[in-house]
């Protein structure tokens, strides 16, 4: 069991992530002097104050000489803990610029295998057969096609005699007249001599 | 936000253990959930026994009772039995209370991990108990014992693993 742990345990936890766990602990315990001296100063500059209330004013000088320097000190502290985040940023992003690299060559390789299953040659003679059987196809219908529309013309032809020597006879014209608009009266029966023929056009189309 | 006690606070026979078996194990029952809900109101992780019997919980001052030693052994042993607390020594004067077991602690900050993004990456224990990131969670100042647990409750899940630097231990989530 304990082996198998082991074994487990060096599979998943890699040497960067120990790094980045030292940098990290690093800077945790920068954090906590940090937050040590924050205090100190806190405590300092009440006693100064004290110290200037009692009259003190030299040893107050000397107190806030001192607290000076703890300031820089936590200046400094400051700097190292950006310096340590941005190193721990470094390398968990290196870490992904790395994943990254990885996908893209395992994509590489998976095109790579893709193309040698699709070689140039394959599908140039996969495309010219399928061209010709399309040519084939072409022929057939054309054949096909064509031994129909002769009789279909003439079909067609029949049948257009037939409806033009139905509607030779046309309706009757309206014999009273409409009292308003003469030229739409004149119009009138044109229009009334068009709509036959217009009809028989529509059946041939239905055809 | 005050806590808030139970009636059966303030009520005297509360702090005498009841002879019948049935009352005593409603007594019982009382005291610890009260107990545990003061310590997770409280946020204590660690009991002295010694200073229990002073605490308000099992010192009611405003009625003048409170619970004696063996009584307090007594919830103390019925906790254990439910898992809610462990002994730290033999003589059986402190002790761990888990008033939330290891596994909820650690779904708590499996939550927040991925819910920040945060996986695949390293944590180091202080900055997950004590860390300016986790302000605000219930997890943050937890204390290093019951965090480490809540890892390993999350280790055994196989969503995080813990790993241990020869000056300190640090957890990776998955």
């Amino acid at each position: 069991m304990g082996n198998l742990f082991g074994k487990k345990k060096q599979t998943r936890v890699t040497e960067h992530d120990k790094a980045i766990l030292q940098l990290k602990q690093q800077r945790d315990k920068l954090r906590q002097y940090q937050k040590r001296l924050n205090l100190h100063l806190d405590k300092e500059r009440l006693l100064a104050k004290q110290l200037l209330k009692e009259g003190k004013k030299d040893k107050a000088l000397l107190l806030l000489k001192k607290k000076r320097y703890q300031d820089q000190l936590l200046d400094k502290t400051e700097n190292q803990i950006s310096n340590l985040e941005r190193m721990v940023q470094d390398l968990e992003f290196a870490q992904i610029e790395r994943k990254v690299i990885d996908g893209l060559k395992v994509g590489n390789e998976c095109l790579k295998k893709m193309h040698e299953v699709m070689s140039v040659e394959e599908v140039e003679r996969i495309m010219d057969e399928t061209q010709d059987a399309i040519e084939y196809q072409r022929q057939i219908d054309e054949m096909l096609t064509g031994s129909l529309s002769q009789e279909d013309e003439d079909a067609v032809l029949a049948e257009l005699e037939a409806i033009t020597q139905a509607d030779v006879e046309l309706p009757e014209v309206p014999s009273d007249e409409l009292p308003e608009a003469p030229e739409a009266r004149k119009e009138k029966p044109e229009r009334e001599r068009e709509r036959p023929r217009k009809k028989a056009e529509r059946e041939v189309l239905a055809v | 936000m005050s806590f808030e006690w139970p009636w059966q606070y303030n009520f005297p026979p509360f702090f005498t253990l009841q002879p019948n078996a049935d009352t005593r194990q409603k007594q019982l029952a009382a005291w610890c959930s009260l107990a545990l809900s003061y310590c997770r109101h409280q946020k204590l992780y660690t009991l002295d026994v010694m200073e229990a019997q002073e605490s308000p919980v099992f010192n009611n001052k405003k009625i003048e009772r409170k619970l004696s030693m063996e009584t307090i052994q007594v919830v103390f042993e019925e906790l254990r039995k439910k898992g809610n607390l462990e002994w730290l020594d033999k003589n059986k004067s402190r002790c761990l209370v888990m008033w939330r077991r290891p596994e909820e602690w650690g779904k708590l900050i499996y939550q927040w991990v991925s819910n920040n993004g945060m996986t695949n990456s390293v944590f180091t224990l202080y900055e997950l108990s004590n860390g300016d990131d986790t302000e605000g969670e219930e997890f943050h100042c937890l204390e290093e014992w019951m965090l480490l647990r809540s890892l390993q409750a999350l280790q055994t899940q196989g969503k995080a693993e813990i790993i241990t630097i020869d000056d300190g231990k640090g957890v990776k989530f998955f």
